[in-house]
């Protein structure tokens, strides 16, 4: 493949092989090769994105994909890179984004960093929102936007649990900042339409055994500790929240289609971008989820997602990315009504651990 | 050089287990240039005049025949192959004196006019023989690009029922013919089959002194179309069936029967030579169903000349289970569906008043008007009001008028297919 075939995986607009970033978009589209992140240390980082240039084979009929992207015998669409990808950036931080079954595109979007020692990640993980034409757009801006700054933040020699999680809480609003920017930005270059694209949003930084995360939307974030108690981090920006507050049961909730009409959002139409903030210390080993709510749909409540990744882990090797494709396969199988993003970090507490405990943000 | 483009408007969602996908595609032409001189091969342009004995009764029917003839002659611009044909039994050579083509200097245009005239009627109306006539003169040149003009005021007499369609098979993709009626003692159909087989048009002219401007004006826009012919090649996935392509603006002309096979999945569709100009297409496929989620080509449209590709669009099929994607219909093809039924209804709507059958006719010209009135074709509505008297048109309620002048219902017959051009978004 020559530089003038490659095309940016989100928006399709054509790139330079040395582009880490899609000048259309904003997209993230450097593959390992590419010219270095300037995000992180990604030594180990790595792209797995499916082949779909011209002359490769139709995964339907076995035809000729042609250069349009389109079988020449049956018409089906070449998969688009931006239909599914993983992304481990260290052996213990990788994700999965993928379009699900019925929905025709993926807007969900991820950006992934970390140390490949363990001691620093970011995972943001964004939710296009499918009403709004070209919100696949905004979500991959954000999330790049919102993992490059954190990415870049220099990671402090902090004195407690309290100076780590002031000083990431402070990070993080800067990146929802930047993040919903980004989403703006796309609005702008699409010549400010009347429904602007846009996107929730969650960030989670891993940073001296604590995890601290901002969140608008229902996107979701989870500890899950090995042994002990998991914790759902946070709390849908979303009417179900309110309903459930209001005393209705859960299952009548969720059939309400209001449930998943969302209150905040990051994008040009956004009345309340501002992030909510929440930490959690790292005291025992466990997995850092975050994900979309094609994923959490399936096991709304804390314990079916503590059963679900127990079960899936026990198979996974300990890999990251296994575990996110088993878990985004799991929600596929279910019925994959949605997109499905699943990001996670391996965690382990230091050996000498600080005794402050859980404090919220 | 000219420059084409082909933009897709549908709405490409699909409900679960839906197979037929509807587009409009709207192909347009710029810097077509003029005939002969654009890198296509030369021009060529007959003028085909009929000179039976009714174009003498009245006698301006013949006097506007040889000023419109001339004034066709004055606007072929040089260097384009010409020939003017006086049909009446026979087809006989007007000029060049002998069966041949001239090329068109300021000399050969002098001789030609005064060619003209000495035009006089008498004998029968053989248009199958004045075709094959052109036919043969047109494969002396062997150019691209030929173009004919036929005018005639009566019916086919004097020649056997096969030699029109006998003509037209072997005159089929070797020129274009425009064609008019002058008075109201031709046959639309007749007309009509010539025109449809060999690209062209067929309008009415009601009176002898239209025809020197509608001359003028069709010899123009054949020297405006630089590009001598452009195909609609059309690919439809493996087990689909293409249900039909129309040309659906300017006018509504079917091009499905015209189809020819060039690949296992690929079929090409004449549509003869461009200027400046934009014509929209009505594409029906019908595609073998995909599950909810899938995203698959209905159609690749492309845009060729002598074999290459000068513009394409996809049409996209895509299932999903969200019933507001799929119940849209796109605007473009609900318009021209309309006036394909339109089209439609008028000329039933007129067989079946010839027919005596004025219950039908009411229903389909009532029908019609409110087609018209609702897509905002005023020239189809104005044409209407002469035929029928409209008592509402919100309703399609109409009721047909005692007295008809034969020139109005047959305008409205050779005119039913034009079509109103949908307001596109910005």
């Amino acid at each position: 493949m020559t530089d003038t075939e490659l095309r940016c995986p989100a928006c399709g607009a054509p790139i330079a092989g040395t582009d880490t970033f899609c000048e259309a978009c904003g997209a993230h589209v450097g593959a390992g090769e590419a010219a270095p992140d300037p995000s992180a240390d990604t030594a180990a980082k790595t792209t797995v994105v499916p082949d779909t240039s011209a002359g490769a084979v139709c995964e339907h009929c076995g035809g000729e994909i042609l250069d349009d992207g389109f079988c020449g015998t049956c018409g089906q669409k070449a998969p688009s890179p931006r239909d599914r990808w993983s992304e481990q950036p260290a052996p213990w931080v990788g994700g999965v984004c993928d379009k699900g079954v019925v929905h025709p595109a993926n807007e969900d979007a991820m950006a992934l960093a970390a140390d490949p020692d363990g001691g620093f990640a970011v995972l943001v993980v964004c939710d296009g929102v499918t009403s709004a034409p070209h919100s696949d757009r905004a979500a991959m801006a954000a999330a790049r936007a919102a993992c490059s700054l954190l990415s870049g933040v220099p990671v402090p020699v902090t004195h407690g649990v309290a100076a780590t999680i002031s000083y990431w809480t402070s990070a993080l609003e800067k990146a929802t900042s930047e993040a919903n920017g980004a989403a703006v930005g796309v609005a702008h270059a699409l010549g400010d339409p009347a429904e602007p694209p846009s996107c929730t949003f969650v960030a989670a930084i891993v940073a001296d055994a604590v995890i601290t995360v901002a969140w608008c939307g229902d996107s979701r974030a989870y500890w899950l500790p090995d042994a002990g108690d998991a914790r759902q981090l946070t709390v849908d920006h979303s009417l179900g929240t309110a309903l459930l507050a209001a005393g209705e049961p859960r299952e009548q909730a969720e059939a309400d289609p209001a449930f998943h009409t969302i209150t905040r959002w990051l994008g040009a139409d956004s009345v309340e971008h501002s992030a909510e903030f929440v930490s959690q210390t790292i005291d025992t080993p466990g997995w850092l989820l975050v994900c979309s709510d094609g994923l959490w749909n399936y096991a709304s409540v804390l314990e079916e997602m503590v059963a679900l990744v127990a079960d899936k882990s026990a198979t996974s090797n300990g890999d990251p990315v296994q575990l996110a494709a088993a878990l985004v396969d799991w929600a596929n199988a279910a019925g994959g009504h949605d997109n499905v993003t699943a990001a996670l970090a391996r965690c382990n507490p230091p050996v000498l651990l600080h005794g402050e405990g859980t404090s919220r943000g | 050089m000219a420059e084409f483009t082909a933009e897709v408007f549908q709405n490409e969602f699909l409900s679960e287990g839906a197979t037929d996908v509807h587009a409009v595609v709207s192909v347009t032409c710029k810097g077509a240039g003029t005939a002969g001189q654009s890198g296509h091969g030369e021009a060529a342009e007959i003028i085909i005049v009929d000179t039976s004995g009714s174009m003498d009764m009245p006698t301006a029917k013949i006097v506007a025949a040889r000023r419109a003839a001339k004034v066709a002659i004055g606007e072929i611009v040089d260097g384009t192959w010409f020939a003017v044909i006086s049909g009446h039994s026979v087809a006989q050579m007007v000029y060049p004196s002998h069966p041949g083509m001239a090329k068109m200097t300021d000399v050969t245009r002098r001789e030609a006019t005064h060619m003209v005239d000495n035009l006089i009627a008498g004998g029968a109306t053989a248009i199958g023989a004045w075709i094959a006539a052109a036919t043969e003169l047109f494969g002396q040149v062997q150019t691209a690009q030929c173009h004919a003009i036929l005018l005639t005021d009566g019916k086919i007499e004097g020649e056997p029922h096969t030699a029109l369609p006998e003509a037209l098979s072997a005159a089929r993709g070797k020129f274009q013919c425009d064609c008019r009626g002058i008075g109201s003692d031709w046959v639309v159909d007749e007309l009509r089959a010539i025109a449809d087989a060999l690209l062209g048009t067929v309008d009415i002219i009601a009176k002898p002194d239209q025809l020197e401007a509608d001359f003028e004006a069709m010899i123009r826009t054949s020297m405006s179309r630089g590009v001598a012919d452009a195909r609609l090649r059309i690919w439809a996935p493996q087990g689909s069936e293409v249900l039909f392509v129309r040309q659906v603006a300017p006018s509504v002309e079917d091009l499905t029967a015209k189809a020819a096979q060039v690949g296992p999945l690929i079929r090409e569709y004449p549509t003869g030579a461009w200027s400046d100009e934009s014509r929209d297409y009505h594409i029906a496929v019908r595609v073998p169903v995909a599950p909810v989620g899938n995203e698959r080509l209905a159609a690749r449209v492309e845009v060729t000349i002598n074999d290459e590709v000068v513009a394409k669009s996809l049409v996209k099929a895509t299932w999903s289970a969200d019933a507001d994607l799929t119940t849209r219909i796109d605007p473009a093809v609900a318009h021209y569906t309309g006036q394909a039924q339109l089209a439609d209804a008028i000329q039933k709507g007129l067989a079946a008043k010839a027919a005596g059958d004025d219950r039908t006719a009411t229903v389909l010209l009532g029908e019609a008007a409110k087609i018209a009135h609702d897509s905002g074709n005023e020239d189809t509505t104005r044409l209407l009001a002469k035929v029928v008297d409209v008592v509402d048109a919100d309703t399609g309620t109409v009721r047909l008028k005692g007295n008809v002048d034969r020139t109005d219902e047959m305008a409205l017959d050779t005119r039913s297919t034009k079509t109103t051009r949908i307001r596109k978004e910005p």
